[in-house]
């Protein structure tokens, strides 16, 4: 299913949310209401990176090919998520590969649509801007909580007890 | 609550591997028992020889024997874990506070566990399950290191026939992981939560609760509407030794589940 995106769909969702409803009206031209079957590869690894997509169900693996392993999952997205960054700066291309886990659906966005509209109108380009750097510091924050291994046992508590 | 300072003696009944390096025991009186506890509570237990712990009480109220998940850390914890059929233990308590999960009674409940954390709050849980009909959502979000750390995990689907959204996720998967990857912060942002009827009760590392409360905190669910359970030395359970001090707390009776309002600031203190 491709389906148009009404305005006040994309409006509702977490990532968007606050978005001044012109900006939403001009993005909801950029975007279709997919559903992604569990199993299906939204991209892999050094692929031409053109799309990124705003979850609203289900969720999605982000993986490292490892030879003569099975890919490797590094995160997974769920609803509220925005998934794909890499068709914003050079090379574009995919840094990682996506799968859906759990049959899941979302707005997609054609990056090349987005990256026009945001040349016509900068106050959509600023406000797309914004919610970009706060998903990525959300996601490098994650990454840094998951560096600290909290859950490893803590060598104090190596001991007598 | 029994003030006793000399354990009742207790003999291991069994002795199931959760994981590596933890084991859930469950123990039956062989003394007068000790008094019944209530979720959240810990009790001191003795391995003769070795020294004593302070372990929460996994096990459901009211529920036969009582029922200990022990990760081995040290020398009593490793002398608990390798403890065989009919060995006996002693074991002082119950102590301390309980997570009130009562309160969320007519409103959602969200449990949020990380790693052995799951052990005090799984009591907690199990009493909400078996009057399931009295809360709306039941939540239940739990992160661990790998698939492999995950304690508890042949009772997950039952928690889920009983009405409760159980979610994981791993900080590093294995081959074959089909769950969620990421911290536990993570799963917050995706469930529904009612911030002004929702319960939180917390239980992990203590960084992992205070960026859990952070978290319920964005979606609006008050301070004082998360319950947090804390662990510090714990020595003679009764709050006369003070090792257990936080602050203006004695955790061993003023904990160890204490509300996020109190505890938020005291958890940034260095040296406290």
């Amino acid at each position: 299913m491709n389906d148009a995106v009404p305005a006040s769909a994309l409006a509702d969702h977490a990532f968007l949310r606050g978005m001044p409803a012109d900006d939403v009206t001009r993005l909801a031209r950029a975007a279709v209401a997919v559903r992604l079957p569990a199993g299906r590869r939204l991209f892999d690894e050094g692929a031409p990176a053109s799309k990124c997509w705003l979850l609203t169900a289900g969720h999605v693996a982000l993986d490292l090919h490892m030879p003569g392993r099975a890919n490797l999952i590094v995160e997974t997205l769920g609803r509220g998520d925005v998934i794909g960054f890499s068709w914003l700066s050079p090379p574009h291309e995919w840094q990682f590969g996506a799968e859906v886990v759990e049959s899941a659906e979302a707005f997609e966005l054609d990056g090349a649509t987005v990256m026009v509209l945001c040349d016509r109108h900068p106050e959509l380009g600023y406000q797309l801007a914004l919610r970009l750097l706060a998903a990525a510091v959300q996601r490098l924050q994650a990454t840094r909580i998951r560096l600290l291994d909290l859950y490893a046992v803590p060598s104090h508590d190596a001991g007598a007890r | 609550m029994s003030l006793q300072a000399v354990p009742a003696r207790e003999a291991t009944r069994y002795r199931a591997a959760e994981t590596h390096d933890t084991v859930t025991l469950g123990l039956e009186p062989v003394d007068d028992p000790i008094a019944p506890h209530r979720p959240g509570q810990f009790a001191m237990l003795y391995v003769f020889g070795s020294g004593e712990v302070p372990i929460s009480i996994s096990g459901e109220p009211g529920g036969p024997g009582l029922v200990y998940t022990i990760r081995s850390v040290g020398a009593v914890t490793r002398a608990l874990c390798e403890a065989g059929p009919g060995e006996l233990i002693g074991v002082r308590g119950p102590y301390g506070t309980e997570w009130g999960v009562t309160d969320a009674a007519g409103q959602d409940l969200v449990v949020v566990a990380g790693g052995i954390g799951l052990a005090p709050l799984r009591p907690a849980l199990l009493a909400a399950l078996a009057a399931r009909e009295r809360y709306r959502r039941v939540t239940v979000l739990i992160g661990t290191r790998t698939p492999d750390d995950l304690v508890f995990a042949g009772e997950l689907e039952t928690w889920r026939e009983h009405g409760a959204d159980v979610r994981v996720t791993v900080d590093r998967a294995a081959a074959g992981w089909r769950g969620h990857v990421g911290v536990v912060t993570q799963l917050i942002d995706r469930v529904d939560v009612d911030p002004a009827a929702t319960l939180a009760l917390v239980c992990g590392p203590e960084v992992m609760m205070r960026l859990t409360a952070r978290s319920l905190g964005a979606r609006g669910v008050a301070a004082d509407r998360i319950r947090v359970s804390l662990e510090r030395n714990m020595r003679c359970g009764i709050a006369e030794c003070g090792h257990c001090q936080l602050g203006p707390l004695l955790l061993c009776r003023d904990g160890p589940v204490i509300s996020y309002r109190r505890a938020a600031a005291l958890l940034t203190v260095k040296e406290l």
